[in-house]
């Protein structure tokens, strides 16, 4: 494999991996409070909150968080692959990939 | 939805719905939203969140195969991620231009002429060194080494923009487009389009499930079941993508666009979602 394949595929793992971590656990924790799946998920700011009170809403939420953020870390490690690569084409096409998802988030809030 | 037998038919429905995203390089949402909305009784912006989370464990878990067997082109990938990401930016923001239905119908057409076309071409592509992002891949069900290099790269980026504009307007059918454009026109060989495919369906998914999630859209309840069985149906994919021979694979997927057709049609129609 590539360096480029090797970071990927190391990023998408780890993401997985912990990913399904947090859902076990939310899922464990769910079943040992007899509460069943949780409704909704908890909204960024009490997260904190919710994990240190083993809420089993926000480890399933922070999951859900890990997941969806696995392709915007995958794409930032392609970006420092690149970097260290001096492949200049490539950097700027992962940091234009990088920006534009950013931007899609930006606004969707807005 | 029924407590738990409810959560093990949501988990098996996503299993298949992983196997079909990954296998094909289309992520299965289109099969995710319709389930999860009829037979679930999902509210369709719930049941399109989740659809999203299921695309991006498929792009990620299929990747786990493809790019270790080196059959993802990397570098292709990441240049056209930037036509179908900023498509399907501006898609956000063109959607209140555009007539909905006339889209939705314009979407079944385009399937079904890209069906045709690959029928009418029969087989897969033949591979030819252009001197472009050229890759090489072992096809263990043809066992051989396939090397190709990409052509009308500039043709392929600017269908790529329109491609992820029609997913960022009607939510879904990203990959139904980028797996044609980069086998029928930019001559991939199907195979490394698919696992092509799968990488970059996640970029687009991404942005979006972070702005369903601030906006609440987000549900544990669907989510984490739809997201694990996702996750076992793409690991089992790929290696299917691997184990047939292209030929089979196309055939497969021109029937998967035939479907798309029609169920677009009928959402367009309004007898369906």
């Amino acid at each position: 494999m590539e360096p480029i394949e090797r970071v990927i595929r190391g990023i998408l793992l780890g993401g997985i991996a912990a990913s399904v971590a947090l859902m076990v656990a939310g899922l464990v924790l769910g079943v040992a409070r007899g509460g069943g799946l949780p409704r909704g998920v908890v909204p960024l700011a009490e997260l904190p909150r919710a994990l240190a009170a083993l809420r089993p809403a926000a480890y399933l939420s922070l999951g859900l968080i890990v997941l969806i953020g696995t392709p915007f870390v995958r794409v930032a490690g392609s970006l420092v692959v690149f970097v260290k690569e001096r492949d200049r084409r490539y950097v700027l096409v992962s940091a234009s990939v990088f920006l534009v998802m950013c931007l899609g988030v930006l606004l969707g809030r807005a | 939805m029924a407590a738990t037998g409810g959560v093990i038919a949501l988990l098996a429905v996503a299993v298949v719905a992983g196997v079909f995203g990954s296998m094909l390089g289309v992520g299965g949402g289109i099969i995710m939203v319709p389930m999860l909305s009829l037979a679930f009784g999902v509210p369709i912006k719930v049941a399109i969140a989740t659809s999203i989370v299921c695309v991006i464990a498929t792009s990620s878990m299929a990747q786990t195969t493809f790019v270790s067997r080196g059959m993802t082109n990397v570098r292709l990938g990441m240049l056209l991620e930037v036509a179908t990401s900023t498509g399907a930016v501006a898609g956000g923001v063109t959607a209140v231009l555009i007539d909905g239905r006339a889209l939705q119908f314009s979407f079944a057409a385009v399937c079904v002429y890209v069906a045709w076309q690959m029928s009418r071409r029969g087989g897969d592509v033949t591979p030819a060194r252009t001197g472009v992002l050229e890759a090489v891949y072992y096809d263990p069900a043809a066992r051989r080494d396939v090397e190709y290099g990409v052509r009308r790269l500039r043709l392929g980026f600017v269908l790529s923009l329109g491609a992820g504009n029609i997913s960022g307007l009607l939510g879904v059918g990203g990959g139904a487009f980028k797996v044609p454009i980069m086998n029928l026109l930019m001559g991939v060989p199907l195979k490394a389009t698919i696992a092509t495919s799968n990488l970059m369906i996640g970029v687009t998914a991404a942005a979006g499930a972070a702005i369903f999630y601030e906006r609440g859209y987000m549900d544990p309840y669907y989510a984490v079941p739809a997201a694990l069985g996702i996750l076992v149906g793409a690991r089992l994919g790929p290696r299917l993508a691997l184990r047939f021979s292209a030929r089979a694979l196309g055939v497969i997927f021109q029937v998967v666009l035939l479907v798309f057709a029609v169920m677009m049609t009928l959402t367009g129609l309004g007898l369906a979602l």
